[in-house]
């Protein structure tokens, strides 16, 4: 792990060339050249929208799906093995999935929508620039909830049955219950969601990338993607730069990883 | 999604590593034992039983091994970027580029590893297309046309007797299919990133512009200029195209709705032409390009085998591309993947196959990309990136095309 990081430090100190050869070493400039992009400020911000988006919608669906799934009803176990099938399936072959239900002439879900009256019109959900973002967040979602509703359930049964009744015995609401015992006792399990969740999100290619594919330009890109297409697939074709984005990247996310901790004063709570 | 995530940043990551190692090629002399050899996946099918069947012949016939890899296009560039990095590139790779490894001085030229009898039979136009100041690195290892694809279902009930042959017939004859019902396409234009390029330059052609005027790019000269705005015409003004042009992609998009039956007119390749027929779902014809300015011109795709220079592998490369070059050999794996020849050799062979015939006439006036200039493989990928902008709505094909002139220039410049 720590030989492939060193030679990413490394290489965003040089110059390549388009074929990978090495032309030098320039010491700051890739990082300087990197903080010069227009469209660096975009792409933050996309990232943002997207991380932020993801994890939030994710953890408050999977409150629901765990405290549903900790229940007790006929065919529960059928219900937790369908929801770890979107685990199971790769998320590129999900993504392609999901790039054809979006789609505007063969998609399935303009046809949905128009049925309920929900569109008068069918949408270009990949091709809108109003649209993308958002038709991008919700595969991030659908394949972050079976991790996340597992963790939120692991921690829903670690709870005492004990401290229920205790609540019960005090004549409190279910409402209260859940948010003066449930919520607290969960705080260990929703941080760890919460972090990983940030981690693997930001860090996510496929779904961005395959979802993505047919707009020109950086308009939806994430810090991930934009890294890939600096070295492969835009006019800047530079190695060096994208590996100073890639220690940019890893930079970024513990940073945000460390602010996270603090704000929900970690140590506190693990004590 | 936590497992494939990790998977992906690793790749990601991984492609980007491995940096200016030192050039420490273990100068051992004497014969190689082995070669490696990188393919690019053309189909599932045909590519890599061809090229494994052509590497055990040849390690039959010289004991020397072959370690073939056979790359999907997709992340072909991504792949060998990184050997060149490690300072571990194959001996013969397969690409669509060549002239930025010729420049850093990294291959072997025609006069090392060719033989003469094989260099002969290349086809005249193809070996333009393989030069690098004056010599040839770039050795042809397939090509392709592309022309012009109409549904002929489509253009029947819209009352259009005749495919278009110019842009105004072609606007005419869109605005009728277009008319059929709500989601008919008049004409399906894919200026996504994926062959952006492709599609931008037979129009350019068809309008007398071109990449280049001399030495010196001319992306936004006046001709051009009057093209993209064509094009966005028919995009926003017209609306004959599918809906985004400027966002659909040729294999998942264009290709695809036309193969669906939604499409009157596309510009294809003898690829699409395949598929088509083994599906049998779309009654197609193929004709010339529609042309604004002057006789149609199409493009042809030159796609490249290279020979890297490591300590005395000359021979046992030029051994290899001999066995490949066999009148018999490359012809009949050309045939199989459903391109066109770019020998002399095949050429023959194969003029006789009526399903070429369009092709093969369009060969003569095709023109390549500007793939002997180095600065071309920038170029292209800014082309792809941005072009199709041009055509959204609100687009400005002026900025753009400055913005494409300019970056060409500085790459040029380097």
């Amino acid at each position: 792990m720590l030989y492939p990081a060193a030679q990413l430090v490394r290489a965003s100190f040089w110059q390549f060339s388009v074929t990978g050869l090495s032309q030098g070493f320039v010491g700051l400039q890739n990082y300087a050249k990197l903080f010069r992009q227009e469209s660096l400020t975009m792409v933050v911000a996309n990232t943002l929208v997207w991380v932020a988006a993801v994890v939030l919608v994710t953890i408050v669906l999977s409150l629901g799906l765990a405290q549903l799934l900790g229940a007790r009803f006929p065919g529960r176990t059928l219900v937790r093995w369908a929801l770890i099938v979107p685990w199971a399936a790769s998320v590129i072959m999900t993504s392609k999935l999901f790039a054809w239900i979006y789609d505007y002439y063969f998609g399935m879900l303009n046809p949905a929508l128009q049925a309920l009256g929900i569109v008068s019109h069918p949408v270009d959900w990949l091709g809108d620039d109003a649209t993308v973002m958002g038709a991008m967040i919700a595969v991030g979602v659908f394949v972050s909830l079976p991790f996340t509703t597992y963790v939120l359930l692991a921690g829903l049964q670690a709870i005492s049955p004990d401290v229920y009744e205790a609540a019960r015995v005090d004549g409190a609401s279910a409402w209260r219950t859940y948010r003066s015992v449930t919520l607290p006792l969960l705080r260990p399990a929703l941080l760890v969601a919460a972090v990983l969740n940030i981690v693997y999100v930001f860090n996510s290619f496929p779904i961005v990338w395959t979802l993505n594919d047919r707009n020109p330009g950086f308009g939806h890109d994430t810090m991930i993607t934009y890294m890939y297409k600096i070295a492969f697939k835009s006019s800047l074709r530079d190695i060096g730069l994208a590996a100073a984005l890639g220690v940019v990247n890893v930079a970024l996310i513990l940073l945000a990883v460390a602010a996270y901790l603090r704000t929900v004063r970690w140590r506190g709570e693990a004590a | 999604m936590r497992r494939l995530t990790l998977v992906w940043w690793v790749s990601a990551v991984a492609a980007l590593l491995a940096a200016g190692c030192d050039q420490k090629s273990g100068a051992k002399s004497g014969a190689v034992t082995a070669i490696k050899v990188v393919i690019a996946d053309y189909s599932k099918d045909h590519t890599r039983p061809f090229w494994q069947s052509l590497s055990e012949t040849y390690t039959k016939q010289t004991g020397i091994k072959v370690d073939l890899q056979v790359i999907d296009w997709n992340s072909i560039d991504q792949q060998v970027t990184t050997m060149v990095q490690n300072n571990q590139p194959p001996d013969v790779l397969n690409l669509n580029a060549f002239s930025s490894y010729a420049k850093d001085g990294l291959l072997h030229s025609a006069d090392e590893v060719l033989s003469p009898r094989t260099r002969e039979d290349f086809l005249p136009a193809f070996v333009r297309g393989g030069e690098y100041q004056g010599k040839l690195y770039g050795f042809p290892i397939l090509s392709s046309a592309r022309a012009f694809f109409y549904n002929k279902d489509l253009l029947a009930r819209a009352g259009v007797a005749a495919p278009p042959r110019t842009w105004d017939e072609l606007v005419t004859a869109a605005r009728k299919v277009r008319a059929l019902g709500p989601d008919t396409i008049g004409y399906a234009l894919p200026l996504g990133p994926e062959e952006a390029q492709a599609e931008w330059a037979i129009w350019m052609w068809n309008n007398g512009g071109d990449w280049k005027s001399g030495n010196q790019w001319a992306i936004n000269s006046d001709k051009n200029l009057q093209t993209l705005t064509f094009l966005a015409d028919l995009a926003n003004k017209h609306k004959v195209t599918q809906v985004n042009p400027g966002k659909t992609n040729r294999t998942d998009g264009a290709f695809h709705l036309f193969k669906d039956g939604k499409v009157g007119m596309v510009m294809g390749f003898s690829p699409l032409a395949k598929q088509l027929d083994a599906e049998g779902k779309v009654k197609y014809g193929v004709a010339e390009m529609p042309t604004n300015v002057g006789a149609a011109v199409t493009l042809a795709v030159e796609d490249y085998l290279i020979a890297f220079k490591k300590p005395s592998n000359a021979d046992a490369i030029k051994t290899f591309l001999d066995l490949y070059y066999q009148p018999e050999t490359i012809t009949r794996w050309i045939r199989a993947e459903g391109f066109l020849p770019v020998t002399r050799s095949s050429l023959e062979q194969m003029r006789s196959d009526p399903g070429l015939k369009p092709y093969l006439d369009a060969l003569p006036s095709a023109k390549l990309a500007p793939t002997t200039d180095p600065a071309w493989d920038k170029v292209k990928l800014d082309v792809q990136q941005t072009i199709g902008l041009a055509v959204q709505p609100g687009g400005d094909p002026r900025q753009v095309l400055d913005r494409l002139q300019q970056n060409a220039a500085a790459a040029g410049g380097r």
